[in-house]
């Protein structure tokens, strides 16, 4: 059957019980649902370099770092405690790196793009380290709970916080993040995005300025890691240069790799599969890496599509049905 | 102040040697599989951990300390064969598909590689103590200087000299140079291709794990040394120039160099020199000093 | 509307590729340039196209130096071209190429929240063209699925998306069947007129396409222009019989 309506049905019933998780479940795997949803704003914003455009990058880390140090620095430094203040610095900020960053790396492709973009993450990392009167060095920078729309929500306790409030704002960015990213893979910028994926030399006779376009791709997915970063933060309570380190980067491939980065809903689909399966594993066996190592091995082999390459008979198309 | 600049040229000398040995493994491998190998660090660390490992058993059945080297040595290279077995039984699979599965799937190895680390040998650091002197010191310029380290320098150099050797004037390397070059045509001469990525990757992760045994006495092993290393021989081969031998060389010599005399100057650019000129040498030349033409 | 090639020379190190190339292309003009391989046919394409600029002489398009300008800058101003080697976008539809083409021309390729479902317009006139070249019934197959033929002629239909006033096909029918060519042309020629394309160059190797259509014949010759008139004046240079043509041929 695929016809629309069942997507959408399945899309109702995941989003009633997104909705539903702080009331039913415990508080535990309320809070697990937390780095999910940063996760999956980083990833939105990931795929549409690597699943739409082709360009995989190995540093994304660095905008996700950029995402939540600002809000670290915000809050520690500069008082400034409203998330959403925060989240659109954080945005800003990315957007500021992003634009010499990405214009020096969107003439290379595939593994010098790969080589670029981690080279510049690691640079980013080794300056958290070193420069620690400003950045915290390795011991990291604190992050204060942001107030959200407005209230500190004081008499909530850390994990009422995380919960409740923290929780559904976090839902509406993702939502909001989500709506966003579906107009812009169906806007004719989408369609341009997958020519130069598909075929470079073909784009540019068509007109298609292939840098161009790269370079919009990679400041709109840096955009999307910052704000990503900036959510993971406040339910740590703390940011370290770890988060950028480059096997940080390549864990973000792992999960759209995982999800499927061949659809729209992939991304979202690894970032929480990963996220419960690492929990689900570390509280069995120690060794999650093993695990995780032997997961992506099987899926670079045998089934690159990821998740949803294998659920769906027919892949889950990374544009818009038609009918 | 002589002393002092020997000391830091002959430390980055040191760590070029070492340098040298897992680039050199990673230029093998690219040169001829095209695949970079995230995992080279991997296989470093693993190397450091085998070495430590046949030191102490060696010692601790009677070996004497003077002849630490061998058993050091031997264990690197004996663990290399791993590769043997990762090649057959994980990386064969991927030769034709696009390259940012490959390098997925060397990232998952180094996932993989750095638990089975942990696991075997725990998260503790490890060292074989004070080996490291076990061959005196050396009084060179006025500064002094670990006959270990020139030991491994020579070794490294002879490596060097036995790679392009074996590149320049073997069958075998005959058969990788054409097979870096042209692989239909290699195999179109009757090249079997199946057995020559067998022996060079395996030849290129015995490189690493060497490498990795013989820097252990001047340092210990970490869990982390692994996806620390990578970055490090990465700039090597950026600087060097992908897929080239010469490059590997020169370009360790650069960074070995460089990163010590960073270290002793302003101890906060360390890495961060390095990276920076990677991102140069990326953007102006993209093919290194000695690589070929690049994408 | 002209495009003009002024003593184009291009050399690769030690290797001439082209040896002094003048020549012009009027409105309303169909040419056709042929020459035995090596003759410079893929170089000149690459200099009139201003994807590589030539290491002396000048290449103009309606008075504009387009010297190495590039792909993308040549089709805004007019000019577009077809490859020898199909190029087509595997995982796109029809529609899609052709949409894009549609999204490219009329800029629009930078909006972001535009829905590209709801154009209608966009979607009408890439359907046009699909019908055109006798893509429609095959709108939604993606690319990569079609047969050779179709892909060949949904490259150069994007391109005719483009609306340019002129239009280089590097060799149109190659990887065509015989019994198949003169139909592609036809629905080439037709498509050309309905949308107003003033000028064709192609590079043909097949002498029954080349003189069943041209108004004009450029014969390469080891990167030298070795002739450069009508179809009758063509079929009676020796030299150019010789080198080119071959005598088997009508």
């Amino acid at each position: 059957m695929n016809s629309p309506v069942k997507p959408a049905l399945i899309l109702a019933a995941v989003g009633a019980a997104v909705i539903l998780v702080p009331l039913a479940a415990p508080p535990y795997y309320v809070t697990l649902m937390l780095p999910f949803m940063a996760y999956g704003v980083v990833l939105l914003g990931f795929n549409l370099l690597f699943g739409y455009t082709g360009l995989v990058s190995f540093g994304h880390a660095l905008f996700i770092g950029i995402g939540a140090y600002t809000g670290a620095v915000l809050t520690t430094r500069f008082g400034i405690r409203h998330m959403e203040v925060i989240l659109l610095a954080a945005a800003v900020a990315a957007a500021v790196a992003a634009a010499p960053v990405g214009a020096l790396c969107v003439r290379y492709v595939k593994i010098y793009f790969g080589m670029l973009t981690l080279a510049f993450g690691m640079v980013f990392y080794t300056f958290l380290l070193k420069f620690y009167r400003l950045t915290g060095g390795d011991e990291g920078m604190r992050m204060l709970r942001p107030y959200l729309l407005g209230s500190e929500w004081a008499g909530f306790n850390k994990t009422a916080y995380l919960v409740g409030p923290y929780y559904y704002f976090s839902l509406a960015v993702l939502v909001v993040a989500t709506l966003l990213m579906w107009r812009i893979v169906s806007s004719p910028f989408g369609l341009c995005l997958r020519t130069i994926r598909d075929n470079p030399l073909k784009a540019e006779s068509l007109g298609i300025g292939v840098s161009r376009y790269r370079w919009h791709a990679f400041m709109i997915s840096a955009v999307y890691a910052a704000v990503g970063g900036a959510l993971l933060a406040p339910p740590i309570g703390n940011v370290d240069p770890t988060l950028v380190y480059w096997t940080h980067s390549g864990n973000v491939v792992f999960m759209v790799l995982l999800g499927g980065f061949a659809s729209f809903f992939g991304p979202l689909l690894g970032a929480f599969v990963f996220i419960f399966l690492q929990d689900t594993v570390m509280s069995v066996f120690p060794y999650w890496r093993l695990v995780f190592g032997a997961v992506l091995a099987f899926l670079v082999i045998c089934a690159p599509g990821g998740l949803m390459g294998l659920f769906a008979r027919r892949p889950v198309p990374l544009e818009p049905e038609r009918g | 102040m002589t002393a002092n600049l020997v000391n830091v040229i002959m430390g980055g000398v040191f760590h070029a040697a070492i340098l040298f040995l897992v680039a050199a493994g990673l230029q093998l491998v690219f040169g001829v599989q095209k695949i970079f190998n995230l995992a080279c660090g991997s296989f470093y660390a693993l190397g450091a951990y085998s070495g430590i490992s046949a030191v102490s058993y060696f010692t601790g059945h009677g070996g004497s300390p003077a002849l630490f080297i061998v058993p050091l040595a031997l264990g690197g290279l004996a663990v290399g064969l791993v590769g043997l077995v990762v090649e057959r039984g994980l990386l064969r699979f991927v030769y034709d598909r696009d390259e940012t599965f490959q390098l997925l799937l060397t990232f998952a190895l180094v996932l993989m590689l750095e638990d089975v680390i942990r696991l075997t040998w725990g998260t503790a650091p490890a060292s074989t103590g004070g080996l490291y002197l076990a061959y005196g010191q050396a009084r060179i310029l006025g500064s002094t200087v670990p006959v270990y380290n020139l030991i491994v320098i020579a070794a490294s150099v002879a490596i060097a000299l036995g790679m392009s050797y074996l590149l320049g004037r073997t069958a075998f390397g005959r058969i990788i140079r054409a097979a870096a070059d042209n692989r239909e045509m290699a195999e179109a001469l009757g090249v079997d291709m199946r057995s020559v990525y067998a022996r060079v990757f395996t030849l290129g992760t015995m490189l690493g794990t060497l490498g990795g045994a013989l820097v252990i006495p001047a340092t210990a092993a970490m869990s982390e040394m692994g996806v620390e290393l990578i970055v490090e021989a990465f700039a090597v081969v950026v600087i060097g120039g992908l897929g080239s031998m010469r490059g590997a060389f020169v370009g360790a010599l650069v960074v070995g160099v460089l990163r010590s005399i960073a270290i002793s100057v302003y101890p906060e650019l360390e890495m961060l020199l390095i990276y920076l000129i990677v991102i140069a040498v990326l953007l102006w030349r993209p093919r290194g000093l000695f690589g070929a033409a690049a994408a | 509307m002209i495009l003009e090639a002024q003593d184009l020379r291009q050399r690769y190190g030690a290797y001439v590729a082209l040896d002094g190339i003048s020549l012009t292309i009027r409105e309303n003009e169909f040419v056709s340039i042929i020459g035995p391989n090596g003759a410079g046919k893929s170089t000149l394409i690459n200099v009139l196209t201003g994807a590589l600029p030539p290491t002396e002489g000048r290449v103009r398009f309606k008075g504009r130096d387009i010297g190495g300008i590039g792909p993308v800058a040549l089709t805004r101003l007019g000019m577009a071209r077809s490859f020898q080697l199909v190029q087509i976008f595997p995982d796109l539809t029809v529609l899609e190429t052709l949409e894009a083409a549609v999204v490219s021309r009329l800029g629009r390729g930078l909006r972001l929240f535009a829905s590209l479902r709801g154009d209608r317009a966009m979607r009408a006139e890439a359907l046009e063209v699909a019908e055109l070249f006798g893509l429609a019934t095959r709108a939604h197959v993606p690319a990569r699925v079609l047969p050779q033929g179709d892909k060949k002629l949904l490259d150069v239909a994007s391109a005719f998306t483009l609306r340019p006033e002129i239009i280089l096909l590097d060799e149109p029918t190659s990887g065509v069947s015989t019994a198949d060519k003169h139909a592609v042309m036809e629905i080439l020629v037709a498509a050309a007129r309905r949308i107003g394309l003033r000028s064709i160059i192609q590079v043909e190797h097949d002498m029954d396409i080349v003189f069943g259509y041209s108004d004009r014949i450029i014969a390469l010759h080891q990167g030298r222009v070795l002739a450069d008139a009508t179809p009758d004046a063509i079929r009676a240079d020796a030299r150019v019989v010789d080198t080119v043509i071959g005598r088997g041929a009508r």
